[in-house]
């Protein structure tokens, strides 16, 4: 790089703080004209606001933003697209009823006479297709498009909107590794003709595999910047995770195998509304005192599979196989069965209900909370004071909307409920998302006590860490299927990601 | 009885005409991503404010431009809070909607000093075309003869919106708009005017609709006198989803309902089947809807609203 | 609302019910309707007093007690399934059917004293729940919107009722659209020696207050509040989201049968065709409960509000030549106002939480999500 190109963008002292937490704090972040530019860190490093700051969508409390050398003003992200910033988001935004040159065209429309080209838009999709290997169909509607070729159009989508600087956040995390590598393909075409990429992303492989240089975000600072051909694994997970390297180890003692299972699946397929095989053939078991983990790609299966498990979508007339709890079918919801989703706004909390009536959900029918015909609201009351002093949930009142509660207190509160029913088994997704490091320890130890209780543990989490800690043995899916089952102790990232990625047996 | 015989089929265009033209009003909200549930208060309203200008200006053409002009402004009462302040638009359609009934019912006694229903020989309705001397010509005569201009409009617009949506740079911006509104803010596009403008055209729609209900159909304004059409209209564009034409066709099977109501009470029925018909017609027309989407499915269908 | 002579008054209680969505909302729905009733040469300073005189002076009082029976049955008969979420539209319908079950049951299946009130009433009860009932598979199933078909099988049902009190049920020579009077035996005997109150008070008093008791304190009324607050968390609890749409479809559908049950039994003791639905209870009592946004205990307060006004606004069409629909009109803009009242102050709450990172608070988009 010639010393006197300006870089295509940079980001200057950028500081964000949201209420009591500090997103960013004080980030420099330089990208050079053609290179693919890593953004790296663990979840809640600060990587989404520091993009968002960068796309117009937050505005920073201080800092600067200079594109080609000079300062700009991003209001919106319409700014942003205006001075050739292009971002393709995790939740993709796309318009599902329209066609693909529909969706790459709208709001910077080609118009003949007033009329709307879509003859123009098919060879625009065409044209940017062929000169970066995007294939799309123009006359698709989105909504029938596979996951790979949506993330196709939100990419042309930018680049129609001639984007010099294209930000990708978490993009391979709903990618087969197949639709990944198509992607890496894309993204150095795109730079050979000079434009910027940004990748966000926590994973290492791909950083290696793709970038040119690192920068590594912890705690909304910047810890490490890095030449990639001059850097190593090791160096960037120490940035990422400082000393402490991962989550303490929570063995258990082996559930003997005889036993019975607590919660057995029996060759499982579930089919979605168009009769496509979401779960095909999953067999698996897990017994009282064990915690099974469950590791995949998003989109593997592992939704349906929990839906099937909580009884929330119990297998119906075109799907196959059974799952049962301690024997007998699950049918419907099953109070033996607790549930942390990791929805936690859309399915585990009412927003606008009081805590007390958060935490009792559930367990409404229990004879501890009824008085005569009715639900007595003082042991409603009681249940919750004892939840809250015992699980340490900040709270004003136990009477005021769960919404008044910060998002890693409604999290507490989620799992004081679950885990506090003793329930035979316990199914549970992503229980440290969102939540920072101190309650992350309380929140293993949590699960570990329930196992050791003699509680049976699924446990789905995206965080192998998370898994290699508390797992006894750790079932990796792909496409639907269990590809391998792995003992917690002898888990590795590597032997994990191989199987993640359908490549292992 | 032949249900293609000419006055049938003349009947069937008569009853489904002003319904078309509210539900073409409910598909663009429906296409921007605003539930539309105030077309009945609207269509009503447009009925009264075109007898009213009719009346005041002994001219039928001046009735139905006021009675556009100012059912788009009544549409505000929905626009300003559904949009604007992000109320519930279906509860401010049920309040919109009650107050346009009492508000026509209120001015109708300050204005036109009755109560119940207003006709007079003085009140100019809109021509037909058989005026305009379509009467005598063979097969299409009988049809469109005793029909107003209006019921000619009709199809154009219904084709005119579906042409807009697909082949203009504002109708595919609406359509995204309605797909998802964060993204397409993102792009630059200004959801909340594009909503305006919308839920606005409903109004102008249904004030067309009212006209011809009440200076096209008949000659008179009556409390109440929507008896329901709006509502129909919402079922139709919950039918025919965002495709103007499927909107049209689910409003003719309303038309054809109320013509072979019609028919009954002639063939000896007593009135009160006539004014059930279209209901039930309507009503087994989304039974089936919905149980051929499940069939589809199996699971739940997508008539909800958005 | 308990008057306890020994409470202090909590002025800041006070300042926080004053500033409430509903007491705002009467409040901007009066001041708009004062300001527009000069143009159509009305006389605020008259229209109101004849208002108020219409519905609680002397000797009207007990009229408007008597309308707010109906309007109280058919205010529940909208709020228990608003409580899941749901829009009962149909109360007309559901009414005038409830009606004509117990004009039937009292005119061919005559019982003894005492329970010849009991089983027509009982009767139009379980005819409204039908009815209304009929929407919840429509809804659970085929996922047609409540508000839509309670609304499509109630104009019919009206003209049903109709139909069958105009001839096979109609009084035999006299032309007149109206069932014979019904034996003496079923009569609702008349509270006091008033010409209008009915047991129907007491009787639509309990019931309400039943109602306040189960959605406030038992599990049933838990689960529809969940439910209601957010589908998918009732759903994970373990709550049979779909059967409870029956339960308070048909429940509300009941209040509505009842309703029209104790109409036709009370004075003048039949069925006249009309005489159920021209009153209007069904939307007077749906702004009644909108007003209430959401506090139970508030409907009975908003439905005698709205009685009033609705009652009132006779008396001032009488007193002060005022057209009564001007009450419609108040209500349709309480309705509105409320409506946006309601999410200004739902806005302003999450406002004032502490901030959460980006996107925790927006909707998700929908598109290109994995399924």
């Amino acid at each position: 790089m010639p010393a006197e190109t300006p870089p295509a963008a940079e980001l200057v002292g950028i500081t964000k703080r949201f209420g009591p937490v500090l997103a960013n704090d004080g980030v420099d972040l330089s990208i050079a004209r053609g290179e693919i530019h890593a953004l790296v860190g663990e979840n809640g490093a600060g990587k989404s606001t520091l993009m968002s700051v960068l796309y117009g969508l937050h505005r920073p409390d201080s800092g600067r933003i200079l594109r080609n050398g000079s300062p700009v003003r991003l209001r919106s992200p319409a700014d942003a697209i205006a001075h050739g910033l292009g971002m393709v988001h995790q939740r993709f935004r796309l318009f599902p009823g329209l066609t693909v040159a529909e969706n790459v065209v709208i709001g910077a429309e080609p118009t003949r006479r007033g009329v709307l080209d879509l003859a123009a838009a098919r060879e625009e999709v065409e044209r940017l297709g062929e000169l970066y290997g995007l294939r799309a169909d123009p006359s698709a509607v989105v909504r029938d498009l596979p996951i790979g070729v949506r993330q196709r159009v939100e990419i042309l989508k930018a680049l129609h909107r001639r984007a010099e600087v294209l930000i990708l956040d978490e993009p391979t995390a709903v990618l087969t590794p197949g639709e990944a590598a198509r992607l890496f393909e894309v993204l150095r075409a795109v730079t050979r003709a000079g434009l910027s990429v940004v990748l966000v992303t926590h994973r290492l492989g791909e950083v290696l595999a793709v970038g040119d240089r690192v920068t590594v975000l912890r705690g909304g600072r910047v810890t490490g910047r890095f030449t990639v051909a001059e850097t190593t694994a090791d160096e960037l997970v120490v940035a990422m995770i400082g000393r402490s390297a991962s989550p303490a180890r929570h063995p258990g003692r082996r559930a003997a195998a005889g036993t019975p299972y607590a919660l057995e699946v029996r060759e499982l397929t579930v089919r979605d509304r168009d009769g496509v095989a979401r779960l095909s053939g999953v067999s698996f078991g897990v017994r009282a005192g064990e915690i099974v983990g469950v590791a995949g790609v998003a989109g593997s299966g592992q939704r349906e599979l929990v839906d099937a498990v909580t009884g929330l979508h119990p297998p119906g007339p075109r799907d196959a196989g059974a799952v049962l709890l301690s024997g007998r079918p699950v049918l419907r919801r099953e109070a033996a069965v607790a549930y942390v989703p990791e929805d936690r706004h859309g399915r585990a909390t009412a927003a606008d209900m009081s805590l007390a009536e958060n935490l009792v959900m559930g367990d409404q029918r229990s004879p501890g909370l009824r008085r005569g015909p009715g639900l007595s609201a003082a042991a409603v009351r009681d249940r919750a004071r004892e939840l809250v002093g015992r699980f340490a949930i900040r709270a004003a009142s136990v009477d005021a909307p769960i919404s008044t509660l910060s998002g890693g207190n409604a999290q507490k509160a989620v799992l004081a409920r679950e885990l506090s029913r003793r329930t035979p088994v316990i199914v549970i997704e992503e229980p440290t998302q969102g939540v920072d490091v101190g309650a992350q320890e309380q929140i293993h130890a949590l699960l570990a006590e329930a196992r050791d209780r003699g509680q049976a543990v699924l446990l789905q989490s995206s965080e192998l860490g998370e898994l290699r800690a508390l797992a006894d043995r750790i079932l990796v899916m792909y496409g639907g299927r269990i590809v391998a089952q792995i003992p917690g102790d002898e888990a590795t990232d590597e032997r994990l990601g191989a199987a993640m990625a359908g490549t292992a047996a | 009885m032949n249900i293609l015989e000419p006055a049938f089929v003349a009947a069937v265009l008569t009853a489904a005409a002003p319904v078309i033209l509210a539900a073409l009003g409910g598909l663009l909200c429906s296409v921007s991503g605003v539930f539309n549930m105030a077309l009945e208060g609207q269509l009503l309203w447009g009925a009264f404010t075109a007898v009213v200008l009719s009346h005041l200006t002994g001219s039928a053409w001046w009735g139905v431009a006021g009675a556009v002009t100012a059912t788009a402004l009544y549409a505000a009462v929905l626009s300003v809070p559904a949009v604007t302040f992000r109320a519930d638009p279906v509860v401010v359609a049920v309040g919109a909607n009650l107050l346009a009934l009492g508000l026509t019912a209120f001015l109708m006694r300050e204005i036109l000093g009755v109560g119940g229903t207003y006709t007079s020989p003085g009140l100019d309705g809109l021509p037909t075309l058989a005026e305009a001397g379509l009467g005598g010509v063979p097969v299409i005569g009988p049809v469109l003869g005793p029909q107003s201009p209006l019921v000619l409009v009709t199809p154009v617009l219904v084709a005119a919106a579906a042409w807009w949506l697909r082949h203009t740079r504002s109708g595919l911006r609406l359509r995204g708009i309605g797909e998802h509104p964060e993204a397409a803010g993102s792009l630059g596009l200004r959801v909340g005017p594009y909503r305006h403008g919308a839920v606005l055209a409903a109004g102008a729609l249904c004030g067309l609709a009212g006209a011809q209900l009440a200076l096209g159909n008949v000659t008179l304004f009556s409390e109440g006198m929507s008896a329901g059409r709006g509502w129909v209209a919402v079922v139709a564009v919950m039918l025919g989803g965002t495709r103007p034409y499927r909107v049209a066709a689910a409003c003719l099977l309303f038309g054809a309902a109320e013509a072979f109501g019609f028919r009954l009470q002639g063939a000896g029925l007593p009135q009160q089947a006539a004014d059930a018909a279209p209901y039930v017609i309507t009503l087994l027309a989304l039974v089936a809807a919905g149980a051929a989407s499940r069939r589809r499915h199996a699971a739940r269908p997508r008539l909800e609203a958005p | 609302m308990s008057a306890n002579a020994g409470d202090r008054v909590d002025a800041r209680r006070v300042a926080r019910a004053l500033a409430s969505p509903a007491v705002l909302a009467v409040a901007g729905a009066l001041a708009l309707t004062t300001l527009v009733m000069p143009l159509a040469g009305v006389d605020p300073a008259r229209a109101y007093p004849a208002l108020l005189d219409g519905a609680l002076g002397p000797g009207n009082l007990e009229y408007t007690i008597a309308a707010f029976v109906p309007t109280l049955g058919m205010a529940l008969a909208f709020a228990i399934p608003f409580r899941t979420g749901e829009f009962n539209l149909g109360g007309d319908g559901q009414m005038a059917l409830g009606g004509v079950a117990a004009a039937a049951l009292a005119l061919y299946a005559p019982l003894p004293a005492g329970i010849a009130v009991v089983v027509p009433l009982a009767a139009a009860a379980l005819t409204g729940a039908l009815v209304a009932g009929i929407s919840a598979p429509l809804r659970t199933r085929l996922g047609i919107p409540a508000i839509v078909s309670t609304l499509l099988v109630s104009t019919p049902a009206v003209a049903l009722a109709s139909y069958l009190v105009r001839f096979p049920m109609a009084e035999p020579g006299t032309g007149i659209a109206q069932t014979p009077p019904l034996p003496e035996a079923a009569h609702l005997p008349a509270l006091g020696g008033s010409g209008y109150l009915t047991i129907g008070l007491p009787v639509v008093a309990a019931l309400t207050a039943a109602w306040l008791y189960a959605d406030a304190r038992t599990v049933l009324g838990y689960e529809i509040r969940a439910t209601g607050a957010n589908r998918e968390f009732a759903r994970y609890g373990g709550v049979a989201v779909d059967r409870l749409a029956v339960v308070t479809l048909a429940g509300g559908g009941a209040f509505a049968g009842l309703v029209g049950g104790l109409i036709v039994l009370g004075p003048p003791f039949r069925f006249v065709d009309g005489a159920l639905t021209a009153p209007g209870y069904t939307f007077t009592a749906i702004a009644a409960v909108l007003l209430a946004t959401g506090r139970p205990p508030a409907v009975p307060l908003t439905v005698a509000l709205v009685t009033i006004l609705q009652v009132g606004g006779q008396g001032m069409e009488r007193e002060a030549g005022v057209p009564s629909q001007l009450t419609q009109i108040i209500q349709g803009l309480v309705i509105v106002i409320v409506a946006v009242l309601a999410t200004v102050r739902a806005r302003t709450r999450t406002r004032t939480r502490a901030g959460e990172p980006a996107g925790t608070a927006g909707r998700p988009g929908e598109a290109g999500t994995p399924a």
